[in-house]
């Protein structure tokens, strides 16, 4: 068995069939950003690849020309995750596309439990043009709702194919479905990638922590800070605690008081993880924040504020 | 001509109608040349004449249509179940009845490993022991230093002691569904769901699957097979990549391997279309004793887990329905495609609305492409009503029925999971036979432990555990449980034309007894000794 220095983060990417969940993995590995992300698939063995994206292919494995590549998984999760940390090179990023009748807090379980993963997010794409369709099957119903209930972040996808009028009704049942995340309306899968996986802060040069959002500027916003400060673990729980829904991501790496230890905090819609920080050490040790909120959410006004009370 | 041999018996049971009572059977190239009297027999000329089972009753060799490799693998656990069992080289296990038991049998075991070899145990259930639960400091008075596991028998559950909680980091509580906690607020040991057991089974290198998979396991599953007068016996989902084929391949082509055994391939790990061309080329590699093609699709889960798919009202106690393992619209997709291509599905389904979704399926797919050559089969089908065994029917769709469930699990489906009504009509082989829908029955081992008779026993008495009758009508006799167990199960496998009777051109494929089944009272079928089996002539005493 191999044990990770830092423990994998694991994004479960659920959504039912047709939803457009193929279309968000060939986004996200086009724009990887340097992160060698492993892709596990479920629905019975597609795996959802570009042609042009592959290098290499054996069996079930497809390797990208980026570092990436995507496996099918055959159904079974132990397996999957067994497959997922031993894979060599080890990857930095785990997403598994679960099968549309999968239940994604189940999933999401592993990674909650075993200290070689960690939960990044359950990111639920949702059909727009066929969420409000009277002819959806109801015995699946509830699995459809689960995935919904359960994920922190909703991208709602194929908003171009429906109304306005059609678009506040399928805002209002999600917020209704999960009140704690923001929805974010998405076509052609296009999405920052940097909102999807957690990207690691300490990994790009000190001077650039900001997140890069691509040509995302118009929809969303970022926040970032740096500061040779130490914080108590409680101060900041309270702070993401508190954040509104349209913060959509916030992660950092800080020195924690008393005795200045490193710690990483992660807030993606209800779920917020602080833990040691197990990785290698920096030479310049500072503490490190990056937000992702939508447009005009007053991102900067908000964190400023909450840390400039902080620090005073 | 080679050697004809012809086996003399007391009584000879042929499930041929038409000569139904023989007391001689001829032998030659491992098939059947003739049964009947000795008069009947000797005009096929020269023979030897073997006594062995003078004294015995000959049936055709009992035929398994739904178990798991795994069942002789697991048995490199200890074994800490209730109910008693044999294990694979007949060493007899009692069931353990109270928590003492537990322990002592653990600690026994604890004594014979080596420093850093983990305790692992299988086939633990704690609803009878109810006192209380198992828990760490159970485990821990067996060792503190060592690794303690001990698998609940559905495979859901396990309990672990303090040194493997520390192992996976569960010190405290970490808020993750699975990992119960004690009155004190740390984990108590007993961890539910794989995700909770995830990280205690890879640390420990317990791995389910690979039970299945060694050459040892293959194996010791024959023995299981040859114990209980099994002869032919449906391993019923497995990955089946070329290595794993070769291994099986060689293991049964050895003459000294006392099974003919199927496998049949996992239908959700790939796309419909890859299930398709892999069941074909499956099939091409098939010899006389390992038989490839078939395909298995899990629609629902178990019902005594709540994970069944089940039709209104619900589960009894309220529960939330189970789950699905496909997409109903998938399955539609994947039954056509193969169905069309003629490879058999074995179509796991336990609660009512599994049912009807592959009933419905295998309608659209029989609709667009009747295959009168094909015989597809509802695996488990437990909670089929009257109405899905006339569409079963309709559609000439086989039923494999969970007897051995009447017995386990009956009290709780009657008490807490389906209900008074829909437990008295569970697994309902007489609606099979009334509605002329060919049918077996099956033990799922390990899930239950593999025994034909058994699970004849079931299927006539119907009795549960605390010797409650779940349902007069559904009983059948005995002349129709054993039919059940041969040919029946070979229907199923759709090798009724090889094995399952005793008859010229089949296979000399036989289980042979000590005791008359025919002969005992129905309450003592299960009680009838098994000598051994025959395969294709060639006698296989339990060692």
């Amino acid at each position: 068995m191999t044990t990770r220095e830092t423990p994998l983060p694991l994004t479960v990417l659920s959504g039912f069939l047709g939803a457009g969940k193929t279309t968000l993995v060939n986004h996200l590995l086009r724009h990887a950003n340097g992160q060698k992300i492993l892709v596990l698939v479920n629905d019975f063995g597609n795996l959802p690849i570009d042609r042009d994206l592959i290098e290499a292919e054996n069996g079930n494995l497809l390797t990208l020309a980026n570092g990436c590549a995507c496996c099918s998984m055959g159904g079974d999760l132990f397996e999957a995750f067994v497959t997922a940390l031993e894979f060599h090179p080890p990857p930095d990023q785990l997403l598994i596309e679960a099968s549309g009748v999968a239940e994604p807090a189940r999933i999401a379980n592993y990674a909650r439990a075993e200290p070689d993963l960690r939960l990044n997010a359950i990111v639920t794409v949702v059909d727009g043009e066929n969420f409000l369709s009277s002819d959806r099957d109801h015995r699946v119903e509830h699995v459809v709702e689960e995935q919904i209930s359960s994920a922190h972040l909703l991208l709602l996808n194929k908003c171009d194919k429906i109304n306005d009028t059609q678009k506040e009704e399928v805002h209002r049942q999600l917020q209704q479905l999960n009140p704690f995340t923001s929805v974010i309306e998405m076509v052609n899968g296009q999405v920052p990638t940097d909102l999807v996986f957690d990207m690691d802060t300490t990994s790009r040069s000190s001077r650039d922590v900001a997140v890069d959002l691509h040509d995302h500027g118009d929809i969303f916003e970022s926040w970032s800070y740096q500061t040779d400060q130490a914080f108590q673990l409680t101060d900041l729980r309270n702070i993401l605690e508190n954040l509104p829904p349209t913060i959509l991501r916030f992660k950092g790496i800080f020195l924690a008081k008393p005795d200045l230890e490193r710690w990483t905090i992660h807030k993606v819609g209800s779920l917020i993880d602080v833990a040691r920080y197990t990785g290698a050490a920096s030479p310049r040790q500072r503490s490190k924040f990056v937000a992702i909120a939508t447009k005009d959410s007053g991102i900067e006004t908000l964190l400023d504020m909450a840390f400039s009370d902080l620090v005073a | 001509m080679s050697t004809l041999t012809v086996f003399k018996a007391k009584k000879i049971i042929t499930m041929n109608p038409a000569n139904p009572v023989a007391t001689h059977v001829a032998v030659q190239e491992g098939k059947i040349l003739a049964a009947g009297t000795e008069a009947e027999i000797v005009g096929w000329g020269e023979h030897i004449l073997d006594e062995t089972f003078a004294e015995k009753i000959i049936m055709p060799g009992f035929i398994e249509g739904h178990c798991h490799l795994m069942a002789g693998g697991i048995w490199q656990f200890i074994y800490l179940g209730y109910q008693d069992r044999v294990d694979p080289d007949g060493k007899h296990w009692p069931g353990v009845k109270t928590l003492d038991d537990v322990l002592a049998r653990l600690k026994e075991a604890e004594a014979n490993l080596k420093e850093d070899e983990p305790l692992v145990a299988w086939g633990f259930d704690p609803i009878f022991l109810m006192d209380r639960r198992l828990d760490k400091n159970d485990l821990d008075s067996v060792s503190n230093t060592r690794s303690v596991a001990v698998v609940h028998s559905n495979f859901h559950l396990m309990t672990v002691n303090s040194a493997a909680l520390k192992l996976a980091n569960y010190v405290a509580d970490m808020g993750v569904d699975g990992i119960a906690l004690g009155d004190d607020g740390t984990p108590n040991g007993e961890l539910q769901e794989m995700a909770a057991m995830f990280p205690i089974m890879r640390r420990l290198n317990i791995n389910l699957r690979e039970l299945g998979r060694s050459a040892g396991s293959i194996t010791d599953f024959g023995k299981v097979c040859n114990r209980v007068g099994v002869t032919t016996a449906a391993d019923l989902i497995n990955d089946l990549p070329d290595e794993d084929v070769a291994v099986m391949t060689d293991l049964t082509d050895a003459k000294e391997y006392p099974i003919r055994l199927l496998s049949m391939l996992n239908g959700l790990a790939q796309t419909a279309d890859e299930t398709r061309e892999r069941a074909l080329e499956l099939a091409m590699k098939s010899t006389d004793k390992l038989r490839l093609g078939g395909v298995k699709i899990v629609t629902d889960g178990s019902i005594q887990g709540f994970t069944a798919r089940v039709r209104w009202p619900g589960h009894y106690n309220g529960a939330p329905n189970g789950i699905w393992n496909i997409v109903p619209e998938q399955l539609n997709e994947l039954v056509s495609v193969l169905n069309e291509a003629g490879v058999q599905m074995h179509i796991h389904t336990n609660g009512d609305e599994a049912i009807e979704a592959a009933l419905d399926a295998l309608e659209i797919a029989k609709t667009k492409n009747n295959r009168p050559d094909l015989r597809h089969v509802l695996q488990h089908c437990q909670m089929a009503d009257r109405a899905q065994f006339r569409k079963m029917s309709r559609l000439g769709v086989c039923a494999n029925l969970f007897s051995n469930h009447l017995y386990y699990f009956g009290d709780k489906h009657y008490e807490l999971t389906i209900g008074p009504e829909r437990a008295l009509r569970m697994d309902a082989c007489q609606s099979a036979i009334d509605y002329d829908v060919t049918f077996t029955i099956h033990s799922d081992a390990p899930v239950t432990p593999m025994a034909p008779l058994f699970t004849a026993w079931c299927a006539v008495n119907r009795l549960t555990e605390s010797g409650r009758v779940l349902g007069e009508y559904e009983k059948i006799t005995v002349e129709e449980a054993l039919e059940a167990i041969t040919l029946g199960a070979a229907s199923t496998l759709q090798m009724d034309h090889e094995v399952g009777s005793i008859e010229v051109g089949k296979w000399a494929d036989f289980a042979v007894l000590e005791d008359d089944p025919l002969n005992v009272s129905p309450e003592n079928l299960k009680d009838v000794r098994v000598w051994g089996t025959v395969l294709s002539g060639d006698l296989f005493k339990i060692p």
